[in-house]
């Protein structure tokens, strides 16, 4: 079975972190985000995965040769010369999708980040027998998204709505679908939008189902609701009861500690925190809600809550790190510090403190 | 070897890509040095400056760059000036000096009688024939370029003192807390191949002292602070400023203009007055004001040969305009840089602002700053494929590369 990665685009909501790396390769929960996706499909039994980019083909391609051996997968790349949104990428991928088999081949967004209940999506499919599944997820604020308006008990899809002024329903497009191969021949090699074009044909036909995804769902392309993501990420680790989550007298709620991280006496860490391969955390630390990424060093007794670390960036003593502050790769905060949400670019010392959002170049 | 044919190689300094974070936003996808100052890379004025001097047969850029992003401008120079132009990549960091005595072999090479050595990062006239025979006629190790700048100023730079008849070096001291001079140091220098013995003796004399401070250990606790490795040599701590009042060292006042080009605001400033200076060296680059057919030109303009702009636009005063870049009609521009592959749609306005490669600015659209304000330079920035749409205002912002502005925006940086 094949699938296709959605991964486009320069990242730039996720800057300064994407300064450093291509948006897919940037951790989360210790570990690359695509890398999430591709063992989720290699787990139900996808052999092929092709990644639809079209930015930095040369640091991505090192990586997937990495991803192939580790997960035991074939990764190939399919890259646009020029923009072509969100289905044109399908049609430039085809013969990579589709083979005799006839199987249908599902396609992920890499900015989202979910249970990935993809095996239940495969029987939701075979079950209606329709062209195409998408899955939608449930939220507060659908007017900031494109809902999709559904008959309630087959899940058979009526209309797209994109930014709705009154409310027409709750659940958005979670950016998981599942798509039989004549899909691909309704779209032309060239800018399209699946949801403006594509899907709402198949569904006037009345072939497109949409499941409700069960588990948590977040779009983490930017830092605020990346931050949020983890925190519904360690979350679902807990209800299956991973052995992955640390556990002892520091340790405050959900908390992911990777094995070669180092931690000091008298800390406090927790809840919602990941950290890094490599990382040392030294005595009376206090971490909450914040991503520690690889081989960064937080000094004795400093203080971050809500904020991004970046690579081999440093956290001085009594430094107070707090409010979505993001840190991009080799940055030192120095001691006694003060950062309220700074944003700020790699290769930088932070002298002085930084008392309200802004960023530093 | 006897070096008696006289023989010049000219050295320049180019730094590296994480020294200088206040280039940014635009050196994110681009070299500094190869950045255009009135239409030609930074490290082009210093090199063709070079080549005024008649005897000159190498010159070499050494820097922390990769070589494969200096390879294809060192032979497209080369070929234009017919010299020999070479990147040298430095492995670490050995400080000014150290960085030419590091290469010093290479350097001989040539057998050269004298070694010009320049920052690229430093904007000014190079009057580089008057000073090579006014060293000669001093006949000292080196002779250093000097400028005269306000007293509240000096203390940013070297400050020097020199004595008004015999021109020679009588004192130095790099960024000093009290007024010693209103002398700097202008990054320009010109040494007979003494200067490598004078290296020489420094990191001889760092290695004494190491292994001194080894055997006496109360010493070892005096020198705690600070100790470098022996091939790290600093020109003007190490050099300049011990062997003033030797009679080794001497100045050459210039009175052209003269400024380090550190950050964007500064390459702006710098690139008009290069746009100025070619008033004198070479008028052709210029644009051509009277030419009717054309666009409107006012004051000093460049405009790569490829460059398509129609009639109706206005263009200048301090304009540079790269290649391929396509200017729409009614488009006015002010004080800006248009770097190349740029579209700027109809009536748009832009000043006091960089336009990065391959950005689009929309109709009616107006990306603008302050300008030169209260001694301060407050300009915008778009870098590398931003796309500014119709009718939208920018202000006083810095704009990383592959944004799209759909909205006007004010004093903002956006990532």
């Amino acid at each position: 079975m094949k699938a296709l990665i959605l991964v486009g685009g320069f990242g730039t909501r996720l800057r300064p972190l994407t300064l450093s790396v291509p948006k897919p390769l940037v951790d989360f929960a210790n570990k690359p985000m695509i890398l999430h996706q591709i063992e989720a499909l290699k787990a139900i039994g996808v052999t092929e995965v092709v990644l639809a980019i079209n930015y930095q083909p040369e640091v991505m391609l090192n990586f997937l040769k990495e991803f192939e051996t580790k997960v035991g997968i074939k990764i190939t790349c399919s890259q646009e010369t020029e923009p072509l949104g969100t289905a044109g990428p399908l049609a430039l991928a085809r013969d990579k999708l589709i083979d005799d088999s006839g199987e249908p081949f599902f396609v992920l967004n890499s900015d989202v980040i979910s249970d990935y209940p993809l095996k239940e999506m495969i029987e939701f499919h075979k079950a209606h027998g329709g062209e195409a599944s998408i899955m939608v997820t449930k939220v507060d604020e659908p007017s900031k998204y494109g809902v999709v308006v559904t008959e309630e008990a087959t899940g058979k899809v009526e209309k797209f709505v994109e930014k709705p002024k009154i409310f027409v329903g709750n659940k958005i497009n979670a950016g998981i679908y599942l798509l039989n191969p004549s899909v691909l021949d309704r779209i032309q090699l060239k800018p399209t939008s699946i949801e403006k074009e594509v899907f709402p044909k198949i569904a006037a036909e009345k072939k497109l189902y949409a499941m409700v995804l069960p588990g948590f769902w977040m779009d983490i392309g930017q830092p605020r609701d990346y931050i949020t993501g983890l925190r519904l990420y360690l979350e679902s680790l807990r209800k299956k009861n991973s052995s992955k989550l640390a556990s002892g007298s520091h340790i405050v709620g959900n908390v992911l500690v990777d094995e070669t991280a180092v931690i000091g006496d008298g800390c406090l860490i927790g809840p919602d925190v990941a950290i890094g391969p490599g990382c040392v955390v030294e005595a009376g630390v206090r971490l909450s809600r914040c991503t520690i990424m690889r081989g960064a060093r937080i000094k004795n007794h400093a203080c971050i809550s809500s904020s991004i670390i970046g690579w081999h960036s440093t956290v001085g003593q009594w430094a107070r790190v707090e409010n979505m502050t993001i840190l991009g790769e080799d940055v030192h905060v120095c001691d006694e510090i003060y950062s309220n949400g700074g944003v700020v670019l790699p290769h930088k010392e932070i002298k002085s403190s930084i008392l309200k959002p802004e960023i530093v170049m | 070897m006897d070096c008696l044919v006289e023989k010049v190689v000219a050295v320049i300094m180019v730094g590296g890509p994480t020294i200088g974070t206040r280039f940014r936003s635009l050196s994110l996808t681009f070299p500094k040095p190869l950045f255009p100052l009135a239409g030609q890379p930074m490290v082009h004025h210093p090199i063709t400056a070079c080549k005024k001097i008649p005897n000159l047969v190498q010159v070499y850029l050494i820097g922390f760059y990769e070589e494969r992003e200096f390879a294809l401008y060192v032979s497209s120079i080369s070929n234009e000036l017919k010299v020999s132009v070479r990147y040298l990549k430095e492995d670490k960091p050995h400080g000014s000096a150290g960085a030419l005595y590091n290469f010093r072999d290479l350097i001989m090479e040539d057998c050269p009688s004298h070694i010009i050595l320049l920052n690229c990062d430093v904007c000014c006239s190079f009057p580089l024939v008057d000073m090579f025979e006014a060293h000669k006629r001093y006949g000292g190790m080196g002779t250093i370029l000097v400028i005269k700048v306000s007293a509240e100023l000096a203390n940013q730079f070297g400050e020097l003192v020199s004595d008004p008849v015999t021109n020679e070096l009588l004192h130095y001291t790099e960024k000093p807390e009290t007024f010693v001079s209103d002398l700097i140091n202008c990054g320009v220098y010109i040494f007979t191949p003494d200067i490598f013995t004078a290296i020489q003796n420094v990191s001889v004399q760092r290695q004494e002292e190491a292994n001194l401070r080894r055997v006496s250990s109360l010493e070892a606790l005096h020198f705690a602070a600070r100790t470098f490795p022996s091939d790290f040599v600093r020109l003007d701590q190490d050099i300049l400023s011990p062997l003033a009042g030797k009679k080794q060292l001497y100045t050459y006042n210039t009175v052209d203009f003269w400024e380090q080009i550190k950050t964007p605001e500064m390459s702006l400033k710098c690139s008009s007055l290069y746009l100025a200076h070619f008033h004198s060296i070479s008028p052709s680059l210029l644009a051509n004001s009277n030419d009717t057919k054309k666009s409107t030109i006012v004051g000093d303009v460049f405009v790569h040969p490829s460059a398509k702009i129609h009639p109706t636009a206005k263009i200048g005063p301090n304009v540079s305009i790269s290649a391929n870049a396509r200017i729409g009609s009614g488009v006015r521009l002010v004080n800006c840089i248009i770097l190349d592959d740029v579209e700027i749609k109809e009536n748009a306005v832009v000043m006091h602002s960089i336009v990065g490669w391959k950005s689009s600015i929309g109709k009616w659209s107006r990306i603008q700053a302050e300008g030169e304000c209260n001694g301060q330079l407050r300009i915008t920035i778009l870098g590398e494929a931003v796309a500014v749409e119709d009718e939208v205002v920018v202000t006083s912002c810095i704009v990383l590369p592959n944004n799209t502005l759909t909205i006007s925006v004010q004093e903002e940086i956006i990532l």
